[in-house]
């Protein structure tokens, strides 16, 4: 019998990016809809990213700060009534980046915005009764590169200032009660082995969510990674990739979008060639019972998506029976 | 000699890509029109071949295009190889009725002039202060305040061979009753106007009555249609009242709305207006098919009478 919690992540809706329809993601009116089509496909939990730029130019209709849920229900706990109408009981985490303020050649200007709006998130988390913050623990590597050339990975100086905000962070979220949750990335300017050390020197309030199609990309092996670090995984993300390797793009300004050749890097869970299965295996057997969260990021059709996870889902659980 | 020449407003969103070398095999990845919609090549080359010779960017396009291409320059080189013009950038210029941050709202300024300028563009189109709810309603204090950081701005841009244009939303601190006495407190030297042919005509301003009154101030036009002229100061005034909870749109393609186009082109022609004119489709599903939509009535309506 299955002890994880799945949820589907709101990140698989693509704000950001141009395709016909987008208009319609601005609005209320699709969201509250597709609470009810998530339910309806036997998820009864979301995860949502946190993203300042919709409390920016009355774009509020995005269920994704602070400033819309309460331009848009009053408070989070009428936000929460109106998801558990809707068939959706709990909000897993919130998901933060701080791509957005990577914006000029001042490090301070970025570490201080991602202070300030991850303080927020961790706000949004507290308020809606979230387990977690999911950090990425810097913005993309090539973003930041752009802005300061001599930037390398592991950068020791940016280290430093790294964990002086994840402290900061971490004491904020203990008092909130949310966990932080530190995300591993093949686009990071954090390596893989920092940020699992930054973790370990950490106090327990602080975890890994541990994220399957990052872990494929970066090179990692996920069963080894999980073994070594079980007693640190806070949150799984489970996305998939069809692609073992990254090195062409993950230093790209935008690592998602592979610069010399366009692929979609992330597939719906499932339709990739991670093997979920033996990482969910391999979780069970670490004694992992926490929540799962479906990651359908770059999903061309949030609809199909929706429903490719619900087969995963079904399949996986009599994997996992037979395990 | 075409006095008029037509852009677009980059209602795009963030383009991953400069341009798509594999385009079959990305179109194979899921056989959907993904690859249509994700370079700068083909999106600009879609413009061109409408007649839209130009683009005005927005400050929120830069966090992806300056680190895309490398540089504002290099997107400009970009533009150009594919015969379009930068022709400028959307500004707003936040809490500038607020005595107290004169100092940071000027900078602001100045820094979107240094930017428009890196692109090689001509145009800031300004909104002048924050959203109605939340500010408004203005005292003659506060209006005279954002007059005041528009001229200093506008002074500014001047100098830098860039024209700024007021550019007044429906919902804006500045709004129907205040909006001429804001104008007449700038000053015209440094200070133009943009008309953004739905918006001030959801605000309560009759287009053609504006047009004929203001052209001498009159650096551009954000062009698109609306069927919801007049609004109340309940919708104005509302929170976040552009983008409806419902998924109402309040701009149409040219000719799908109320708006009189063929009488603002005969003003127009009046005033022998030169320049660009830009059209825009925020709110449309489909940028292209707008686009499109709408360069057929510029054809068929609006040529005609003044090109």
């Amino acid at each position: 019998m299955s002890a994880f919690h799945y949820a589907i992540s709101l990140d698989m809706i693509n704000r950001h990016y141009s395709e016909p329809n987008r208009n319609r993601y601005e609005s209320k009116y699709y969201w509250e809809e597709l609470y009810t089509l998530i339910a309806a496909a036997g998820f009864n939990r979301i995860e949502i990213p946190y993203e300042p730029v919709w409390q920016f130019g009355g774009r509020s209709g995005v269920p994704m700060t602070q400033y819309s849920i309460n331009t848009k229900y009053g408070d989070a706990k009428q936000y929460k009534a109106f998801l558990a109408d809707a068939g959706i009981d709990a909000v897993s985490a919130i998901s933060f980046d701080a791509n957005l303020f990577v914006r000029n050649n001042q490090l301070g200007f970025y570490f201080g915005a991602s202070g300030h709006f991850a303080s927020q998130a961790i706000e949004f988390a507290e308020e809606l009764e979230a387990e977690c913050l999911v950090l990425s623990p810097t913005a993309y590597a090539g973003r930041l590169q752009h802005y300061h050339p001599n930037l390398n990975v592991d950068d020791a100086s940016f280290i430093e200032q790294t964990r002086e905000l994840i402290s900061n962070l971490a004491s904020k979220a203990k008092a909130a009660g949310v966990k932080l949750a530190l995300r591993p990335e093949y686009w990071s300017l954090l390596s893989i082995e920092t940020l699992t050390h930054l973790v370990a020197e950490s106090d327990n309030h602080v975890g890994i969510a541990l994220n399957t199609a990052h872990l494929q990309l970066a090179g990692a092996d996920t069963t080894a990674f999980i073994a070594d670090n079980a007693a640190r995984i806070s949150y799984i993300q489970l996305a998939d990739t069809q692609l073992n390797d990254c090195a062409s793009f993950r230093h790209a300004a935008n690592p998602a979008f592979p610069p010399a050749q366009a692929t979609q890097v992330f597939s719906d869970v499932g339709c990739g060639e991670v093997p979920l299965t033996q990482a969910m295996q391999s979780l069970q057997q670490a004694g992992y019972n926490g929540q799962v969260s479906l990651c359908n990021h770059q999903t061309r059709d949030p609809m199909r998506a929706l429903l490719r996870n619900r087969r995963f889902v079904n399949q996986l659980a009599t994997q996992l029976t037979g395990a | 000699m075409q006095n008029i020449h037509y852009a677009y407003m980059n209602h795009w969103k963030n383009i991953p890509y400069k341009s798509i070398a594999n385009f079959r095999e990305f179109y194979y990845q899921d056989k959907s029109n993904t690859a249509y919609y994700s370079d700068w090549d083909n999106l600009l080359k879609y413009q061109k071949a409408l007649g839209f010779d130009g683009i005005e960017v927005a400050p929120w396009d830069l966090a992806d295009i300056l680190p895309l291409f490398g540089s504002a320059d290099a997107f400009r080189q970009f533009a150009q190889e594919r015969g379009v013009a930068i022709t400028g950038m959307f500004h707003g210029a936040h809490a500038s009725h607020d005595k107290a941050k004169f100092d940071e709202v000027l900078q602001a300024g100045k820094q979107a002039v240094d930017t428009i300028a890196g692109f090689g563009g001509t145009q800031m189109n300004t909104c002048p202060t924050d959203n109605y709810c939340g500010i408004g309603p203005l005292s003659r204090e506060e209006v005279a305040q954002c007059a005041n950081v528009m001229n200093e701005i506008g002074r500014y841009a001047t100098d830098h061979g860039i024209k700024l244009g007021l550019h007044n939303e429906f919902f804006c601190g500045i709004n129907l009753s205040d909006h001429r006495e804001f104008i007449e407190l700038t000053d015209p030297r440094f200070v133009h106007y943009c008309i953004d042919t739905a918006q001030i005509s959801i605000m309560g301003e009759d287009l053609l009555d504006f047009y004929d009154t203001y052209a001498e101030r009159i650096s551009g036009f954000h062009l698109k249609d609306t069927a919801d002229i007049n609004q109340p100061d309940s919708v104005r005034f509302s929170r976040d009242p552009e983008i409806q909870d419902d998924g109402k749109r309040w701009f149409w393609e040219l000719g799908q709305g109320v708006l009189d186009f063929p009488a603002l082109y005969e003003l127009l022609k009046k005033h022998q207006y030169k320049g660009w004119i830009t059209l825009e489709t925020d709110g449309s599903p489909d940028y292209l098919a707008s686009m499109a939509m709408c360069r057929y009535y510029i054809d068929k309506e609006l040529n005609p009478i003044y090109r």
